[in-house]
């Protein structure tokens, strides 16, 4: 029924328009399924999972200066004001804050000989208590949480057992499905370490960090170890404002030589840290939207300017016995055949491109499934942008043939 | 004849507004997304360092074990820092790096507040141009022998002072009392070159102290700290005495000669310290790099691979709508061909045509730019808001101003050119027949 060789021969005799649409499809898929793609690998990227309750935890840092202050008695003293106020369900010390980009890492090895010792994967390194696990609520899956009170004040501090809980992505990642609980690990000194529980999952504080699932939590608390104490807060997400001021002025009520700063949630550090992931996928989003409107409207108006230039025939045809059907057919093959030829170059070039970015950046292979969805997005958009002005060709009335002879 | 043109092109352009609007709006949102992109590059990739880019080196030092980094630390140790303060080939030099004190003067109704603070020697204004105000930069015997004295922003004096002349009054940090000697003026080059490894884009310190009291104070360090064995760091002294880098370590040379001397003086320092058994990773020929300001950036990757993405893609994206523009642009002279069948037969030349043409097409390519500009401004201000940009980032950078335009209209001629050739070989006869 769709007469492909007329409409093919009538498009070769004027090429400049259907090349230049062409042209502009080819280009069209291999911007749309890159920047497409790019778009799902930084929505995946944003959507791991912390394990960590993002809303309700929040952070602040106090910094004291106070010339002859007790830093570790004063760490107690404020541990001690946090956990006594109503609101709070859970305060823990800590040497960094998840996802906010500046933290802790290191590595363990598993023997006290440095020299035949096999290394751990990186981790980011949480220093706290008992408490961590409830104020970031955090899913223990095996083994148990420090015991109350077991903390040791510093690295110095040899007073008790060393102890920690793994991520679960770190503990498999070295002992595979073997449980780590009671394993022993060094951290360069023959201070031996046990792995006392599993968290389901623990991010650490850099997004891009290909580590960031693997963390430590060890019984230390830092704070007393310099003027700088930082600590993180559970709450009821609506008492969080508030709390922010309570928690001030309760502290600065004990001891006013210090500073104290910070109080953002984990969600909003996890905002503020992906946010150049963010922009770009909403910066190519537009880019798409905008590509397709402008190749849309691009196309309407070709058609449209066509359709006043082919008046004369298309009244002959219909004239001649051609249906308002046959007319719309005529306009959406000859659309057809430009997306096909442009769709098939098109994903080429899209490879190719995607192939380009790949080597200058660190960006995986395109998948092919992204330039497929753009030709069917490009199939449906172009569709609507013919049939739309082509409806009036469709409407032409026979007698325009004879009339302007 | 130009203002002919432009009057013609006017009027063609009002003859067929749809169209004209639909070729002006492909082209500024081209036009929009690359000036967009292309201002966030322009911003990140300037070189505040301008001319004296290449006299200012940043010092890296092959000081590290076997297997441990690949490349070189853009970050030096306590002790090896100090070896090279003590060195007389550069101009200037200075180490340095960030730390953090609680502000507060003699004025107590002015709470206390946290502050960057940069620990440098007396160099550091010099070289990297810091203008002053009130005051000047502490004496440089004091790089030597520690005294309690401070350099303050201008916005800090505004904020504790005022604004007015402080040089001589005390502040405290961590209640301890400094003596100011100097106000800068306002000043914060962005990038932050002079300190690329605690971000690039913050502003400058308010807040400068003698490098010499770094032992003394103990100043925590507020940046990267990088080892590449285990020690243990109990002490500020352990510290000092580790491998942990955490400094940075700038020259200032002025000849070719300077230049081979300090490398020279690089290597011998790295070299004299390996026979003592410090670092053993020895699979190099060269133990030290310096790098200029413009290497610098580059190898801190000031410009996000983001942004180098994004200018490609919206490179194409123009490429789009100037094809797009190229196709509506034929079909409206092509509609016109009578016209100008008319012109040519009355005596026009091609050439005239050709230029009549192409000014219509740099006109909607002048329009099509200046709103594009308008759309990239208003793009970076939403962005700005929605993505904690940094603020730099949402001012147009003043090549911009040359750019967007150079581009919207070369870009919309190149578009034009072949729609104006097409129409301007049209043949008389043809069109006074059919009339």
């Amino acid at each position: 029924m769709i007469a492909i060789k007329p409409t093919l021969s009538a498009m070769l005799r004027s090429r400049s328009g259907p090349l230049l649409l062409l042209a502009q499809i080819i280009l069209s898929v291999a911007i749309v399924a890159n920047a497409a793609f790019i778009i799902q690998q930084r929505l995946e990227l944003m959507a791991r999972p912390s394990g960590i309750t993002e809303t309700e935890s929040f952070e602040f840092s106090v910094f004291n200066f106070g010339e002859d202050m007790d830093l570790l008695a004063r760490d107690e003293r404020d541990l001690e004001i946090l956990r006594s106020l109503p609101g709070i369900k859970a305060a823990a010390p800590t040497n960094m804050v998840p996802l906010s980009g500046s933290g802790w890492s290191d590595r363990f090895v598993d023997g006290p000989d440095p020299e035949n010792a096999k290394s751990l994967p990186q981790f980011a390194f949480y220093l706290s208590d008992e408490e961590l696990v409830n104020a970031l609520g955090l899913r223990l899956v095996e083994g148990r949480n420090f015991h109350k009170g077991q903390v040791l004040k510093g690295f110095e501090d040899k007073s008790i057992q060393r102890e920690v809980i793994l991520s679960q992505t770190l503990a498999r990642a070295f002992w595979g499905e073997e449980s780590p609980i009671g394993k022993v690990v060094y951290q360069g000194d023959d201070e031996p370490i046990t792995v006392v529980g599993v968290v389901e999952r623990l991010q650490g504080a850099w997004v891009d960090d290909m580590h960031l699932e693997n963390s430590v939590i060890m019984n230390i608390d830092f704070n007393g170890s310099s003027p700088n104490a930082g600590y993180i807060i559970r709450a009821e997400a609506a008492d969080i404002p508030e709390l922010k001021e309570t928690i001030k002025a309760a502290l600065l009520k004990d001891e006013p030589r210090r500073v104290i700063s910070g109080f953002s949630t984990i969600a909003e550090n996890r905002e503020r840290n992906y946010a150049n992931h963010a922009m770009m996928a909403f910066v190519l989003g537009c880019m798409i939207v905008l590509l397709l409107v402008i190749t849309a409207l691009g196309l309407s108006g070709m058609v449209m300017f066509n359709i006043e230039r082919r008046t004369k025939q298309i009244g002959t045809r219909r004239a001649l016995g051609a249906s308002k059907g046959a007319i719309l057919s005529w306009f959406l093959t000859e659309n057809y055949l430009i997306l096909g030829t442009g769709a098939l170059v098109g994903v080429l070039l899209a490879f190719e491109l995607g192939r380009r970015l790949m080597s200058f950046f660190s960006l995986p292979a395109l998948d092919w499934r992204y330039p497929a969805m753009t030709v069917v997005l490009l199939f449906v958009v172009t569709t609507v942008a013919v049939i739309l002005p082509a409806r009036k060709a469709a409407n032409i009335s026979p007698a325009t043939a004879t009339r302007s002879v | 004849m130009f203002s002919h043109y432009l009057d013609l092109a006017w009027r063609s352009i009002r003859k067929t507004p749809m169209m004209s609007l639909l070729m002006v709006c492909a082209i500024s949102f081209g036009i929009g997304i690359t000036i967009m992109t292309l201002n966030v590059h322009q911003v990140m990739s300037a070189n505040p360092a301008g001319e004296r880019s290449d006299k200012l080196l940043g010092v890296q030092l092959w000081t590290q074990g076997q297997d441990t980094w690949r490349d070189y630390s853009p970050i030096l140790t306590y002790q090896d820092a100090m070896s090279l303060r003590r060195g007389t080939v550069p101009a200037r030099q200075a180490a340095m790096f960030r730390t953090g004190k609680a502000v507060t003067t003699d004025n107590p109704d002015i709470e206390a507040e946290m502050q960057s603070v940069r620990v440098t020697d007396s160099d550091f204004f010099a070289m990297f141009s810091v203008p002053f105000l009130y005051g000047s930069v502490w004496d440089k015997a004091v790089d030597e022998m520690p005294e309690y004295l401070v350099v303050i922003g201008k916005e800090l004096n505004d904020k504790l002072f005022d604004g007015r002349n402080s040089v001589g009054e005390t502040l405290y940090l961590n209640a301890k009392p400094y003596r100011i000697v100097g106000v800068t003026d306002s000043w914060s080059p962005k990038p932050r070159y002079y300190d690329l490894t605690t971000g690039s884009m913050q502003d400058a310190e308010l807040l400068f102290v003698p490098f010499s009291l770094t032992p003394m104070e103990e100043f925590e360090v507020w940046g990267n700290t990088n080892g590449w064995k285990f020690e243990p760091m109990r002490t500020y002294e352990d510290r000092m005495a580790s491998e942990k880098a955490w400094l940075l370590f700038w020259a200032e040379l002025d000849s070719p000669e300077q230049r081979k001397a300090f490398q020279d003086y690089l290597n011998a320092h790295v070299d004299s310290q390996q026979q003592l058994g410090r670092f053993t990773d020895k699979s190099r020929d060269s133990w030290a790099r310096t790098m200029n300001v413009a290497d610098l950036l580059e190898f801190h990757k000031v410009v996000p691979e983001d942004n180098k993405i994004l200018i490609g893609l919206s490179l194409l994206f123009l490429l789009v709508c100037l094809v797009n523009i190229l196709g509506l642009m034929l079909t409206k002279f092509l509609k016109r061909a009578p016209e100008v069948g008319v012109r040519r037969a009355i005596g026009a030349s091609k050439r005239q045509i050709f230029a009549q043409h192409l000014v219509e097409v740099g006109c909607i390519g002048a329009i099509g730019g200046a709103l594009g500009l308008l759309w990239a401004w208003a793009a970076l201000q939403y962005l700005a808001n929605k993505f904690f940009l940094q603020e730099a980032m949402t001012h147009l950078d003043p090549s911009i101003w040359v750019i967007a335009p150079t581009i919207a209209i070369v870009s919309a001629m190149l578009a034009g050119m072949y729609p104006a050739w097409v129409i301007c070989k049209t043949k008389p006869s043809v069109y006074l027949k059919s009339q």
